[in-house]
């Protein structure tokens, strides 16, 4: 049995991969990178209110969202939480940073989507 | 009498993951008292409770443990449930026993790792180890996670398994069977693991019982007692006899997660089996009110909430009492008699969990 063992180890390969030349891709459903479609987004503050970890903020008066990657738990209830989709969790990792990385967009309420109208869009 | 030596264990030692001390008062090389110190890794995860939203904690409590994450979750909203009287839909009362289960094989499979890494079986810990990536990798594929999972939610569960997963996980148990078979008879059948083992720190059953001890560390020692029992999730549906051995030693608890490791395999699979359609989670209305305790079954022991609600969005009071804590008593019975040199393997039996037990 244990000779068994000792002889399959010594001729089969590694369980691990030699990492960096083979890199494992993250599985089709996971939630990794956090991204934001600035384009769509209206500044309601519906991803600010679910995220447990207060990594979003959202200043509705001046139009503009803060992303705190280093609070951010990837629990993706933004992206739950966002009707108009504008919250995704990527199946990537976050590349590694030397400093905490700052993240902010602002600008002028998005404009209705298809079948949308204008009094439709959250508030 | 000879002169006793105080000799402290811990906070920072090989066999022990996470820190505790123990303060062994040694007559030559025998035990003859030991006492707990804890606080090493407190972190005030039942007053954070208390200022955050009552669904945003469930993220919270999963954050307790990292080898049991789910099952936090479970337990949460399972109390949260009752007090809000949510019907949980049979599908995710199944899912919820899908991702429990699992999780009791990886924490029984990283335990079983770490006890052949404390006898110095080092290729013995790497098999389990690398068993337990498998469990690891269905986390990610089903849940999007690996460690903490976040699917359970109040009122159901965030994801659903498809047919394909469902079958993919299928496929894995089976390759995972086989390797448990094989790296099972290296621990529970080898001459050098058992004189390690044997005849170490015995908790008889009435102690076990007086002292409150859970999980493997009562059902080691003969009492038959397991919350699952109780029927919460969809465990009343699947059934379930409490896997109990009698010699109340290290190696009746290490045989105690060996075989529930089969019994979850077999959970797991007749849960699938029968999964029932339809929804995944119900949306509760309204906010908690009252006070409630939810207890579950952790792959450590017995795991207990109590849930304060006073029908605002925040929660009154939030108690944790983890398995851990409530094994302590016991392993404090257990050291006094036996040699220093058995004293890791003796805490190490304890499946020891201080995050845990700290919060």
């Amino acid at each position: 049995m244990m000779l068994q063992r000792v002889l399959t180890n010594l001729f089969s390969r590694p369980a691990t991969r030699p990492f960096p030349r083979t890199s494992r891709e993250p599985a089709v459903g996971y939630r990794g990178a956090v991204e934001f479609e600035q384009e769509n987004c209206v500044f309601c503050g519906a991803c600010s209110l679910r995220c447990p970890a207060n990594a979003i903020t959202v200043d509705r008066a001046a139009k503009r969202l803060t992303f705190d990657l280093f609070k951010c738990i990837h629990c993706a209830c933004c992206a739950e939480a966002c009707k108009r989709g504008c919250v995704q969790l990527r199946p990537a990792y976050h590349p590694p940073v030397y400093e905490r990385p700052e993240f902010a967009f602002s600008g002028a309420p998005a404009l209705p989507m298809e079948g949308e109208d204008r009094e439709d869009l959250p508030r | 009498m000879s002169d006793r030596t105080v000799l402290p264990f811990g906070p920072q030692h090989p066999v022990l993951p996470e820190p505790i001390q123990l303060k062994l008062t040694l007559e030559n090389e025998t035990v003859v008292e030991a006492v707990p110190h804890i606080g090493y890794v407190h972190r005030g995860v039942e007053k954070a409770g208390e200022r955050m939203d009552y669904t945003q904690n469930v993220f919270l409590v999963e954050r307790i443990c990292g080898i049991c994450s789910f099952i936090h979750a479970l337990c949460y909203c399972q109390g949260i449930e009752r007090l809000m009287g949510v019907e949980v839909p049979p599908r995710a009362r199944y899912l919820r026993v899908i991702w429990s289960e699992l999780h009791r094989m990886q924490s029984h499979h990283l335990w079983l790792g770490l006890l052949a890494d404390a006898l110095g079986f080092e290729s013995l810990f790497m098999q389990f180890w690398r068993n337990r990536e498998r469990l690891m990798d269905i986390f990610e594929k089903t849940a999007g996670s690996r460690v903490i999972i976040s699917t359970c939610t109040i009122g159901g569960v965030r994801r659903d398994i498809g047919p394909e997963d469902q079958q993919m996980i299928m496929q894995e148990l089976e390759v995972l069977e086989r390797a448990l078979d094989e790296a099972l008879e290296a621990i529970l059948s080898d001459r050098t693991v058992k004189r390690r083992t044997v005849g170490k720190g015995v908790l008889s059953a009435e102690q076990a019982l007086h002292l409150g001890a859970v999980g493997p560390v009562l059902r080691g020692s003969g009492v038959a007692v397991d919350a699952r029992t109780e029927g919460f999730a969809a465990y009343a549906d699947l059934g379930i006899e409490p896997v109990v051995e009698t010699a109340g030693d290290a190696y009746a608890r290490t045989r105690v997660r060996a075989r529930e490791c089969y019994q979850s395999l077999g959970l797991v699979r007749k849960a699938i089996e029968g999964l029932p359609d339809g929804e995944i989670a119900v949306r509760p209305r309204g906010r908690p009110d009252g006070r409630t305790i939810s207890r579950v079954e952790q792959p450590r022991g017995e795991l207990l909430y109590f849930i304060g609600a006073d029908g605002s969005a925040r929660l009154d009071r939030l108690r944790i009492r983890t398995p851990t804590f409530a094994n302590v008593p016991a392993l404090v019975a257990m050291l006094p008699g036996c040699e220093m040199a058995d004293v890791p393997v003796i805490t190490l039996s304890l499946d020891p969990c201080i995050s845990c037990t700290e919060r």
